[in-house]
């Protein structure tokens, strides 16, 4: 019991965010019968594999104190790619080069956005339409689809219970970054030059290789979702997976990142992006209109982002009035000094 | 970016001055996509003919006015609005509902004894559409003013929008009946043959322009922009300028919407996304144009003389990609090239002389 309430103490955004997916889970799962059941865990996990790969993209981006518009986009053109080649080059081959190419996109942006010096939103706002405009060039402006359908079967076979290979793959990719996060050098200096970027940038970190990393994280982890998803449901449209950007951005902050940087982990985003699909899920039990969704993850987004920016004034109001105080006192306690001084000669 | 606001006043030539303050890569760089942009023009056939050019001025309007409206938000240093097109949504949502609403069932008007006359229904839906686009954008700014993130603040509150739009059409198609007060704005022109929208768009950029340079108001977009410390310091603070600017930029997005659906008198909250237009995403559209214009995105630096001109530019490469047959795959990917362009080019610029933040 001690030791729990020292990790609680210790993450407070992490408890915050356990605390959140389990009430949005028992929620549903009091109100709707069918919530609580086998099926619904591995649709859960379905879900997971997509918005997974974009909330783990998302929070390592803001991590690193910038972020990645240009996500949507990039997943729309890895489907693209993994969708229409699929036929003339086999499943796997095809969804290798689209996740290369998904991976060498999100490098080359990294890098010019460390050479240039730019905000990333400035650099990724553009790419987002520059993407668009590759994958409709790719797709020849048609919605591309898949003529063998087994494909699609093979990804969402069921295993072990919950799982399929699509989710298995990406519960995988979740460890290998979250260890390379934490234990790696190449790790800390993400979260160096977010938290602290004048300081990580004086001590010699070089912001290159850092930012490289991260925006080709996000570009993997992009692609592979595009792909999968391109995969799963037998076609891709260049326009389309928009939606991701939201959802991945809600699941990474409620997951307990600062849009400050430096705060934040994998494992916040996994649950992050659990309580966004258990939102999701339970809201598509109730036949709710997918625009509701979308108004309700909109919701979400402000209240943390208010409760966020919020504490945070809060915080610096307190420390301004906390030094002020510090201030009177010392000068009461000099002018206490020097009237004591005054007295005897006066 | 060395200042050229403060040295028009020395003797040089504008070629030395040119040569003085941009390094020679982006000349040459500005210098080949003005040569593409003009044998483009020449050899485009029924390019430069008069009805042409006022097709394009008429289809940078729209577009055109929502982005000085966004110019006002990224002078003042707060990057961009993501949601430009939802509040167009919600607020386009708002007028076709008004419109089409059955006002003789309240009775009679005073003054109008028989029926509501359509000047009237028209001005109750204005006037309603721009009241809750103001709301809509005086609560961004108030969230951004606080010290949240524009573009996280701007994602989630238009996921709020298009959802509340979304809901309160829901997701039909509003459409009303002809003849109604707004088409005298969307496809109505009382000036020769120069479309009312278009007139709108000059008038709008001309006031947007004089507000920038002239009034305390502009100089004060400006001070935040380029420097937000001093601003602070001499009692300007970032809370009050997000709320002026987000009101700005809604309201003109909300204009926008009106007019749009005067042409169509319809209302979908897709009519601005890219499923529905051909050349993109209207969001993007708008921001890229700020960005093309010559806007610095970082504050303080550009003018909505240049966002016009910005507008009119890719208004015209679409133009002239269209009249050689190119498909819409084609002009995203030219729009998304010009942005890139741009930014890399601005950056460029800025490295060599601006300290880095």
């Amino acid at each position: 019991m001690e030791r729990i309430k020292n990790w609680v103490t210790e993450n407070p955004d992490l408890s915050f965010a356990i605390l959140l997916a389990i009430t949005v889970y028992t929620f549903f799962a009091i109100t709707e019968p069918l919530f609580f059941t086998h099926r619904t865990g591995y649709a859960i996990m379905e879900r997971f594999a997509v918005l997974g790969l974009v909330g783990l993209a998302l929070t390592l981006c803001i991590i690193a104190g910038e972020i990645d518009l240009s996500i949507g986009s990039n997943a729309a053109l890895a489907a693209v790619i993994t969708v229409r080649f699929t036929d003339d080059w086999g499943a796997i081959n095809a969804l290798l080069v689209a996740v290369a190419i998904s991976t060498s996109i999100g490098a080359i942006q990294g890098y010019f956005i460390a050479y240039l010096r730019i905000r990333a939103i400035v650099l990724t706002v553009g790419t987002l339409m520059l993407l668009r405009g590759v994958a409709l060039f790719a797709a020849e402006e048609k919605t591309v689809m898949l003529t063998d359908f087994r494909i699609p079967d093979f990804i969402s076979t069921k295993m072990l219970g919950y799982f399929s290979p699509a989710s298995l793959l990406v519960i995988g990719m979740f460890i290998v970054v979250g260890l390379f996060m934490t234990f790696t050098r190449y790790g800390r200096e993400i979260y160096a030059i977010g938290g602290a970027r004048k300081e990580a940038l004086a001590s010699g970190i070089s912001l290159q290789r850092p930012m490289i990393i991260v925006f080709a994280i996000s570009g993997l982890c992009a692609g592979l979702g595009g792909a999968i998803i391109g995969l799963r449901s037998g076609t891709a449209q260049a326009l389309g997976l928009q939606y991701l950007l939201l959802a991945g951005t809600v699941a990474a902050f409620i997951g307990g990142v600062s849009i400050l940087g430096g705060k934040g982990g994998v494992i916040g985003a996994a649950i992050g992006t659990l309580t966004v699909n258990f939102l999701n899920t339970g809201l598509v039990f109730n036949v709710t209109p997918a625009f509701m969704v979308q108004l309700y993850l909109g919701i979400l987004l402000l209240v943390v982002i208010m409760f966020q920016t919020g504490s945070r004034v809060f915080e610096e109001r307190q420390r301004r009035s906390q030094l002020l105080d510090d201030v009177d006192r010392r000068r009461s306690i000099l002018s206490d000094k020097i009237a004591a001084l005054r007295r005897p000669s006066g | 970016m060395t200042d050229t606001a403060l040295n028009t006043r020395d003797n040089l030539s504008l070629i030395q001055r040119i040569r003085r303050d941009y390094s020679p890569l982006v000349i040459v760089m500005v210098g080949i996509f003005l040569l593409v942009f003009v044998a483009g023009a020449v050899f485009t056939d029924d390019f430069l003919t008069w009805f042409n050019v006022k097709t394009i001025i008429r289809d940078a309007a729209l577009v055109g006015i929502m982005a000085i409206g966004l110019t006002f938000v990224t002078l003042s240093g707060n990057f961009f609005l993501l949601s430009m097109k939802e509040i167009a949504a919600l607020s386009i949502i708002c007028f076709a509902t008004l419109m089409s609403a059955d006002w003789n069932q309240w009775g009679p008007v005073e003054g109008d004894p028989t029926t509501w006359s359509l000047t009237m229904t028209f001005l109750v839906a204005f006037v309603a559409t721009m009241v809750i686009a103001t709301v809509a954008g005086a609560l961004q700014g108030a969230l951004i003013g606080l010290g949240g993130n524009p573009i996280v603040v701007t994602l989630g509150a238009a996921g709020l929008f298009f959802g509340i739009g979304s809901w309160w059409s829901d997701n039909l198609v509003v459409s009303y009946r002809r003849p109604h007060g707004a088409e005298w704005l969307g496809t109505g022109s009382f000036i020769g043959d120069i479309p009312n929208i278009t007139v709108a768009f000059i008038i709008i950029a001309v006031v947007a322009e004089l507000t920038l340079r002239h009034t305390t108001f502009g100089r004060q977009v400006y001070l935040v922009g380029a420097n937000r410390a001093a601003g602070r310091a001499t009692g300007h603070e970032n809370f009050g300028m997000a709320i002026k600017c987000c009101i700005i930029a809604s309201v003109c997005a909300a204009f926008v919407a009106v007019a749009f659906s005067g042409q169509v008198s319809s209302a979908h909250v897709n009519y601005f996304s890219s499923e529905f237009g051909s050349s993109g995403d209207m969001t993007i559209m708008v921001i890229a144009i700020v960005m093309v214009g010559g806007n610095s995105i970082m504050g303080g630096y550009g003018s909505t003389l240049r966002t016009s001109l910005g507008a009119i530019f890719i208004s015209s490469i679409d133009n002239m990609m269209v009249l050689n047959g190119f498909n819409s795959g084609a002009r995203v990917l030219a729009v998304g090239l010009m942005i890139v362009f741009s930014i890399i080019v601005f950056a460029l610029v800025r490295r060599g002389s601006r300290a880095v933040e």
